[in-house]
């Protein structure tokens, strides 16, 4: 082997994943999540950084169907060579695919991809690029056109100050990291203080339970369930949540051990064990006095919401919520009674409420997004942690319930 | 004290002071690692984990540099080059011992100037993709800019004045007793804050933070890539080593030689920020920038008083 | 060799300025202006100011980036920014230009420069020091309270929101009212 193919191999041993994950897709997510900690190797946070593009999306419904691939292709076409693509359709054949992945980027690798190629590649589009049409108002008086290099030019609005600021109009997601799969928020942004916010879910395609409430539906349709499978759901959602929101206030390692903990949770985990994962973490971010003053009134729901909501109060309360409520799962998940199958309450609410529970959350979002600074807005994203499966409304076994 | 260094000095500094950032980086790796999937099982485990950053350095090496659309490739480059750059000539004035490459006479100034580049840089990489969150990514770091510079100047001044003289040697041979930071610990605190700061990495991460995709290098890849986050790991470590000759005593301490005391400090001050970062969130500019103003501005300039009636009195 | 370390930054300040006019690049210009404002740095350097060289270096750093952001917030658009002149009333300002540099050489040219007295100091930077903080002192008192006086008036007159929307009208409110609160609330 010559030098070139043993630096190129040396190199992508362990490539950097980025997984493009569709709603309805939530265990095929945490399959790959969980594989790729197994195998140390990186979870890419943008395209730019990635090497091997999982594809854990469903052809939706109608025109979300052709949407999906159009925002995978984006990502696949922002990717530098080598670079390989594989498609994820089962979460049991996670290793297999990533196996099949590293060697299909391996061939790529060893295939000189440079020479005439190398400056030929195809200008990438950056992440987020404006493709929406741009502001009424139009583009700059005094600039000569609307668009470079086909890119619309940003139009003009006053910002909250009441300063007359460029305003640019962007689509947040489907591929961000530590974000809701599926969600796609258009919001106008004028420098990184979000101006106006508006929500498009992308349901998932029918016929998949929504992974969180699995036991519960499961239960409601006459099933034997254990108490402790619904316990261990509920803390692994949970603690699933916790890890975005870690990861989004930019504390990594609580956000790794949450994930840790998450992966060992859905991995049948004892209760000790998982009580002995969840007690530092509780404890250190409960204790932090930086984590509240930095989320402490960042996007306050006011109380008389709460009741249709089923959460309440700011970002930092949310997340205290949510641990003890995986503190308390946690301990209960060798329960073996079974689960009643009323009241059904998964881990964003009532699983058979008129409304998904996750349609609330959505809801609420522009209202607490407006007027928020880029980072404030991740963090009111990440800790009502909206769950796109939940807006399926395929015929689901325990409707007749609701 | 200060000797003339040889001449190879200077092809050293760039080498040695990468060889500590890879080491510095595959530690924080190994620590990562073992939040994300538990303790390595073996030795090998561990040193694949540790050797993280050594195998992406020759990943993006082999990677294709990419191109957005209507980007301003030019700016790109002078951003993603300029911050290692301007790391290295910071370092100039770090003595190893009590020998630098070169003990400037404004080596304290010629410090604050370099790593003050860093927001032409970080900007420039921010803005040339033509991407909004790297947009983001770099106007990010100079609202933090913002912030730090103040109190960073204050502190770095204050141990200029304490040892009155603007060379890094003579602030060195000024601690041949009593250490700066004993004396100093409000100033030898925000060193180290700005220190993060600068480096925009640990809790100071925003600029090129997760929430932005990676912010600032959001869409670099290849050799760009190599230059801007290997930079902010060698901006690190010049900062972190900064601290040592100016708080910390330099070379001085007993029994060991001069070199040997200046490595076992750094280390202890890298290790502490590596340990530091991982027990605190990232600390975003809209509530932070107002605790910089309000509190660390005073009190540097309370600090920077006390000391200069100290040497008034001497 | 010093014809060298003389020339190279030179020629740069100055071509580096020209270009500011030439780039059709918001970015592009300032950044080249802060090139420019560097050599010029080195340039005091080389005059054996090393210190007052440095700070140059410094603050127009700092001072070119902020100027980069002001620029960003009125012109958003990420380096695809629509071609823009960077002159404007091109021949007034040319008239201006060329009177002013015939003012300065015709200055320079005639003014009766006196032959150098004595040496330089040893340590410049002393005083430089000495100077500035001795029979200067006035001068550079009234200079600096004058430039904050100057900031501090501008926002007053910028902002909308006054210490009385931000704390009551006694001044009593625990916490400041803003519409992101800041770390300290004050």
């Amino acid at each position: 082997m010559d030098l070139r193919g043993r630096i190129v191999r040396a190199a992508l041993g362990r490539p950097r994943v980025l997984a493009a994950v569709s709603a309805g897709a939530t265990e095929r997510r945490l399959a790959v999540e969980a594989e790729l900690a197994r195998r140390g190797w990186p979870c890419a946070a943008a395209p730019a950084e990635a090497d091997l593009l999982v594809v854990a999306a469903d052809p939706g419904p109608g025109t979300a169907g052709a949407g999906t691939a159009d925002w995978v292709a984006r990502l696949w076409e922002a990717m530098p060579a080598p670079r390989a693509r594989v498609p994820l359709a089962d979460a049991g054949e996670a290793a297999a695919v990533l196996d099949h992945g590293l060697a299909e980027l391996r061939r790529r690798g060893g295939a000189r991809h440079g020479g005439g190629h190398r400056g030929g590649h195809a200008p990438a589009p950056p992440a987020g690029s404006p493709d929406s049409p741009q502001d009424p108002d139009g583009p700059h008086a005094g600039h000569d056109s609307g668009l470079v290099d086909g890119l619309p030019l940003a139009g003009r609005a006053d910002d909250r100050d009441g300063l007359r600021l460029d305003r640019l109009h962007l689509p947040l997601g489907p591929a961000l990291p530590d974000w809701p799969a599926g969600l796609v928020l258009r919001v106008a942004l004028q420098g990184d203080v979000v101006q106006r916010a508006a929500v498009e879910a992308d349901p998932p395609g029918p016929g998949r339970l929504p992974f969180w409430n699995e036991p519960w539906l499961r239960a409601a349709a006459g099933e034997r369930v254990a108490r402790g499978e619904a316990a261990r759901r509920l803390c692994a959602a949970h603690l699933d949540s916790l890890g975005r929101f870690f990861a989004v206030t930019g504390w990594p390692d609580l956000a790794a051990r949450a994930r840790y903990a998450r992966d060992r949770a859905l991995g049948g985990a004892g209760a000790a064990e998982l009580s002995a994962l969840v007690r530092p973490l509780t404890r250190r971010a409960r204790g932090s006095r930086t984590l509240r003053w930095l989320t402490a009134g960042v996007g306050v729901l006011p109380a008389g919401r709460a009741r249709s909501l089923g959460v309440a109060g700011d970002a930092h309360g949310r997340m205290l919520g949510w641990l003890d409520a995986v503190a308390r799962a946690a301990s209960a998940c060798d329960d073996g009674a079974p689960l009643a199958a009323d009241p059904a309450v998964g881990p964003r609410g009532p699983v058979h409420g008129p409304v998904p529970a996750s349609r609330a959350l959505l809801d609420a979002l522009p209202g607490l997004l407006e007027g928020a600074e880029f980072a404030c807005a991740r963090i009111v994203v990440a800790s009502l942690d909206p769950d796109l499966d939940e807006l399926a409304r395929a015929p689901l076994p325990g409707a007749a319930h609701g | 004290m200060a000797e003339h260094p040889p001449s190879w000095a200077v092809f050293a500094l760039p080498v040695l002071l990468a060889a500590v950032a890879l080491v510095t980086a595959g530690a924080d790796a190994l620590l990562a690692a073992g939040a994300r999937a538990g303790p390595a099982r073996s030795p090998r485990e561990a040193a694949a984990r540790a050797a993280a950053p050594a195998r992406g350095v020759l990943r993006e090496l082999v990677r294709q540099p990419r191109r957005t659309r209507a980007a301003d490739v030019a700016l790109v480059r002078v951003g993603a080059a300029l911050l290692p750059v301007a790391a290295m000539l910071a370092g100039v004035v770090l003595p190893l011992g009590f020998r630098s490459v070169s003990d400037l006479p404004e080596g304290v100034v010629w410090y604050n100037a370099m790593e003050a580049l860093a927001w032409a840089a970080v900007w420039l990489a921010g803005w040339g993709p033509n991407s909004a969150l790297s947009l983001i990514g770099g106007y990010r770091f100079l609202a933090q800019g913002l912030a730090y510079e103040v109190p960073h100047m204050l502190a770095i001044t204050t141990a200029a004045l304490g040892a009155e003289s603007l060379r890094v040697g003579g602030v060195v041979d000024a601690q041949s007793g009593l250490w700066f930071a004993v004396w100093m610990p409000a100033a030898f605190g925000i060193h180290l804050l700005s220190a993060l700061a600068m480096a925009f990495w640990g809790p100071f991460d925003r600029p090129a933070g997760r929430d932005v995709a990676g912010g600032a290098a959001a869409e670099l890849s290849g050799v760009d890539r190599i230059l801007l986050l290997g930079g902010r790991w060698l901006l690190l470590v010049v900062a972190a080593a900064m601290s040592v000759p100016l708080f910390l005593g330099g070379g001085h301490g007993p029994l060991l030689p001069g070199w040997a005391w200046t490595v076992v400090k750094t280390a202890a001050v890298l290790a502490f920020l590596l340990w530091a970062r991982r027990r605190v969130p990232a600390l975003r500019m809209e509530r932070w920038t107002e605790a910089a103003w309000v509190v660390l501005t005073p009190l540097a300039v309370v600090q920077a008083l006390v000391v200069a009636v100290v040497v008034l009195h001497r | 060799m010093e014809f060298v370390v003389f020339w190279v930054p030179a020629v740069l300040a100055v071509g580096c300025g020209a270009l500011v006019f030439r780039f059709d690049s918001m970015a592009r210009a300032t950044f080249s202006l802060l090139a420019s404002l560097l050599c010029t740095g080195g340039l005091v350097v080389l005059l054996g100011l090393d210190y007052l060289g440095v700070v140059v270096v410094l603050m127009m750093t700092l001072e070119m980036s902020v100027m980069a952001v002001f620029m960003v917030m009125y012109m958003m658009n990420p380096a695809g920014l629509t071609p823009m002149t960077m002159t404007h009333n091109t021949r007034a300002a040319a008239v201006v230009c060329g009177l002013l540099f015939a003012l300065l050489a015709a200055g320079i040219l005639s003014a009766p420069w006196p032959d150098r007295r004595g040496r330089p100091p040893d340590d410049p930077t002393l005083d430089l020091g000495m100077s500035l903080m001795g029979p200067q002192m006035l001068t550079m008192m009234t200079l600096a309270m004058a430039l904050f006086a100057t900031i501090v008036a501008t926002v007053v007159l910028a902002t909308r929101r006054g210490r009385y929307d931000r704390l009551g009208d006694g001044l009593r409110a625990r916490r400041a009212d803003d519409p992101v609160p800041g770390g300290v609330g004050r």
